[in-house]
């Protein structure tokens, strides 16, 4: 099966769960004291969709949103958004809006945007309602999922959502300069000339 | 997402996100120290920037406008016992001067000029920047009135505001100027693709990823090195340099780089072949023959080998990229090292990263951040408050009046005041210029090449010419379009030491009859000071303050590079530069649950494998067999 690399970044103000969706979802696993994102550039799981396999390149923020300061080129080339608020929390839906405009200035043209409202296990100090972020998901034709890291609810099926709304590899146009990694290791070299 | 109080006590402040800056923060962050990162500017990378086309518009507009020093505010309350404050300087006036643009496009599609007035509401304010050249206080309604007539005359663009810079273009009739087709135009040259307006450039102008600074990745050079080293590498993606090419007897012609070229090679005969070859051969080793030339100018080397003009040519202006007077041991050394970066990646030795050269600060300023470096654009430094018993800087105010202190600060050239800065040697400058073209210097079966065109002075006193022609998949420009970045050591303004060779090799309204060649669409001349003499360290500033210098006129990053690591060495000599961090599919976080390093789906997977098709990795034999060495 081929493999597609897909670069996913994770957008959101702080302490709404970036990090902990992410962990949930590679590594199926939570920690209440999940110290603040270090150390990770991006993490990678690989899901089958149809006949491809869905590698995807999560990119947290390292905190860098804290003082409004991401760089573009967190966003380059990524095929997927995740906008990520508290449903505890007002003011980080309130903020998603901003996001939406950071995304349209920086982000690639053709992203898929989803929006998560995290820690729905807390239901009963919900602050924003579902249906009004549904709405605000639906007029800017993103996907929209209620999801809590803590309890592994809605975060595989984010992905999943992901996954169905990429669009399908078109005829990779035989291109003789192509862009490509410089990495450490060489390749074992195949052949030999003398 | 209210702006939080940023931490009082750092171990490293770094004021400014430009090259060096950059790595040395991402050095510190990744060895543990905390960094603290801020830059006044509200983007990245400083003078190492790449913008948007509105992104470059607005950046034209300020630096036009000139700047406005801040209020400098009276801080003495936060001044303690012992202590003395010295002041940061806060304008950047100098760094850029004498910038101009030039439109050679129309304003709108043909079809669109029914409706100037809704387009031009929504371009005004980026149309207003561009055209805004040297007619600052024209009033609007002249200014509107330009726009009109060049409406009319779908001619000159920004000329109209340029007469003080551009005289040339005034006795001309615009009609002859117009390039575009007009409709009786479009009839007789049927073929003739239509040209691409101003307007769309704006429409499309996020697809632009403009560098102020032109430089390429020599394939074993320090920053390719480092880039790999420390895996910063994975945050971006490159594209090879494709072709060498040079300007000589009014022709773009295509240098030779590896063996296959040479052999192949049209221009060259039989016999210059074999003398090519077997003189890159016997320059690869130091000879008494070469040592005897030392001090002498390469170029007598050169005529001395026989070699003959052409030759003579690639050798010095392309190869070892060297002037007539350059010495011959500096000579071979260049040309060394171009040899020795062949065939690492592809044909000629250099990359360049996908979205520009912008991109490489923003990655190191990444690293940094991911090892928990904080990040504060439009923030600044203003003052430093130094020990007086020890001269060291202990803390810093920040533009909020916030006290921080630090163990050591860090600093871009610019923020340092004209009074403390010690200057050995007279500023000198880069020249720039900036084109959007609508076709290759020189056309070939692909319409996506990278190029790097060498062109040797035009007259005796003029400066030899560093060209990078660019196409859209570098993602530095939109579909249709080729971003040309032109840059020479300054001799006199930017526009006067390039406007010739853009006249000579372009199509412009000022060199209309050059019709076989690539009109320009807009272009801009700018000119920055090259600071890169200065010293890190050595001004009147405390000892633990360092200084970095903006960027150099030299084609590779090495300066830049060495000046970060000397920072960080002089700073934690004990200390490993910038160590590999590690692969994503090693990171587990932290936990009560350290589950091993591969999740479902990635066990099997190794380095790299997956992404063979994508990641060209050092290929040893393929320098062997693309290299200029000859066989026997
Ligand atoms: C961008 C560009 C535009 C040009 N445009 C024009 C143009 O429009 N019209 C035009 O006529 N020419 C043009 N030329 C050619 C120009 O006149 C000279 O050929 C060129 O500037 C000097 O050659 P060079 O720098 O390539 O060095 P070289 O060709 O290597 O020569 C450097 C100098 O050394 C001299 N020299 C070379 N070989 C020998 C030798 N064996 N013994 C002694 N002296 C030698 C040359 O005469 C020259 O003065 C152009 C050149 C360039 C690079
Ligand atoms: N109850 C509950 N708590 C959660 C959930 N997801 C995350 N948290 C908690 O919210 C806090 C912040 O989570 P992080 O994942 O660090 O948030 P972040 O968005 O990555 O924050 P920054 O890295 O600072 O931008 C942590 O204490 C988590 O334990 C969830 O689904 N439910
Ligand atoms: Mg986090």
């Amino acid at each position: 099966m081929a493999i597609r690399e897909l670069k996913v970044c994770l957008l959101g103000d702080t302490g709404v769960g970036k990090s902990s969706i992410v962990c949930r979802f590679v590594q199926d696993h939570f920690d209440h004291n999940i110290s603040p994102t270090i150390g990770a550039s991006f993490l990678t799981k690989t899901v089958p969709c149809g006949n491809e396999l869905h590698k995807f390149l999560i990119w947290d923020t390292a905190g860098q949103e804290r003082f409004h300061s991401l760089a573009p080129m967190y966003y380059r080339g990524s095929a997927a958004a995740v906008i990520v608020y508290d449903i505890t929390k007002l003011d980080s839906f309130q903020t998603l809006k901003k996001w939406v405009k950071e995304l349209k200035e920086h982000g690639p043209e053709d992203i898929v945007v989803a929006i998560a409202g995290n820690k729905n296990d807390l239901g009963d100090i919900r602050e924003v309602p579902m249906k009004e972020a549904k709405e605000f998901a639906e007029s800017i034709a993103a996907i929209f999922i209620e999801t809590s890291a803590r309890n592994a609810v809605n975060v595989e099926e984010l992905f999943q959502k992901i996954s169905k709304q990429i669009p399908p590899l078109e005829n990779p146009e035989v291109e003789s300069n192509e862009s490509f990694k410089i990495t450490r290791q060489p390749t074992p070299s195949t052949r030999r000339c003398c | 997402m209210a702006a939080e109080d940023l931490p009082s006590e750092f171990d490293v402040v770094i004021l400014g996100t430009g090259l060096a800056e950059s790595v040395v923060a991402a050095a510190f962050s990744r060895v543990g120290q905390r960094v603290l990162h801020v830059d006044r500017r509200s983007y990245y990378a400083a003078n190492w920037a790449s913008f948007t086309f509105n992104g470059l518009l607005t950046w034209i507009q300020e630096n036009q406008e000139g700047s406005h020093p801040e209020e400098a505010q009276d801080w003495s309350s936060l001044v303690e016992e012992g202590e003395e404050l010295i002041r940061l300087s806060n304008s950047d006036s100098t760094s850029i001067s004498n910038v101009q643009v030039f439109t050679y496009t129309s304003e709108e599609d043909e079809e669109e000029e029914e409706a100037p007035n809704t387009t031009e509401e929504e371009t005004g304010g980026a149309e207003g920047d561009a055209v805004k050249e040297a007619s600052e206080t024209e009033s609007a309604d002249s200014k509107e009135e330009e726009t009109e007539e060049k409406q009319e005359e779908t001619a000159e663009g920004g000329g109209g505001g340029e007469e003080e810079q551009a005289p040339s273009t005034e006795g001309e009739e615009p009609e002859a100027d117009q390039p575009a087709p007009s409709a009786a135009q479009s009839q007789s040259e049927p073929a003739k693709k239509k040209k691409i307006s101003y307007t769309k450039l704006v429409k499309e102008g996020r697809r632009f990823n403009i560098d102020l600074v032109s430089k390429l990745m020599y394939s074993r050079g320090s920053l390719v090195d480092l880039l790999i080293k420390s895996n910063v590498s994975r945050y971006a993606e490159f594209k090879n340099v494709t072709r060498i090419l040079t300007y000589r007897n009014g022709q773009v012609e295509q240098v030779p780089c590896s063996r296959a070229d040479v052999f192949a090679s049209r221009q060259l005969s039989v016999v210059e072949k074999r003398k090519l070859m077997r003189f890159l051969t016997s320059c690869v080793e130091e000879t008494e023959e070469q040592r005897a030339y030392n001090g002498r100018p390469y170029l007598e080397f050169l005529r001395d080998q026989q070699l003959g003009d052409n030759l003579q040519h690639f050798l010095l202006h392309s190869i070892a990229m060297v002037t007539e007077d350059t010495p011959t041991e500096e000579g071979l050394a260049s040309t060394r090292n171009f040899l020795r970066c062949l065939g690492r990646y592809g044909n000629t030795p250099f990359l360049f990263p996908v979205y520009g050269l912008g991109e490489i600060p923003q990655c190191f300023c990444r690293m940094c951040a991911v090892f928990g470096g904080i990040y504060c654009l439009r923030h600044s430094v203003t003052c430093l408050l130094v020990d007086k018993e020890s001269n060291r800087c202990k803390a810093v105010i920040d533009s909020r009046g916030q006290r921080i202190t630090c163990s050591h600060f860090v600093m871009e050239d610019s923020y340092v005041g004209v009074d403390r800065k010690k200057v050995d040697t007279p500023t000198r400058f880069l020249s720039r210029a900036v084109l959007i073209t609508d076709s290759s210097v020189l056309p070939s079966d692909s319409d996506q090449q990278v190029s790097l065109v060498t062109v040797p002075p035009i007259a005796a006193g003029r400066p030899a010419v560093r060209m990078v022609e660019l196409c859209s998949s570098s993602m530095t420009c939109m579909p249709g379009t080729y971003l040309v970045h032109l840059t020479c050591q300054s001799v006199g303004s930017a526009h006067e030491d390039l406007s010739p060779v853009v006249n000579s090799m372009f199509r412009t309204p000022e060199s209309p009859d050059q019709e076989t060649r690539p009109s320009v669409l807009w272009c801009l001349y700018f000119n920055m000071a090259d600071s890169s003499g200065l010293e890190v360290q050595g001004h009147d500033l405390p000892s633990n303050v360092y200084v970095c210098s903006g960027p150099d006129a030299a084609l590779g990053h090495d300066h830049a590079v060495k000046q970060a690591e000397f920072i960080f060495q002089k700073i934690l000599p004990e200390e490993d530069f910038c160590p590999p961090a590690p692969n994503p599919e090693d990171i587990i976080y932290d936990g009560d649950n350290p589950s091993p390093t591969a999740t479902e789906g990635e066990a099997e997977e190794g380095e790299g494998e997956t992404k063979e098709e994508k990641e060209v990795q050092e290929q040893e034999e393929v320098q062997e067999e693309q290299s200029l060495h000859p066989e026997e």
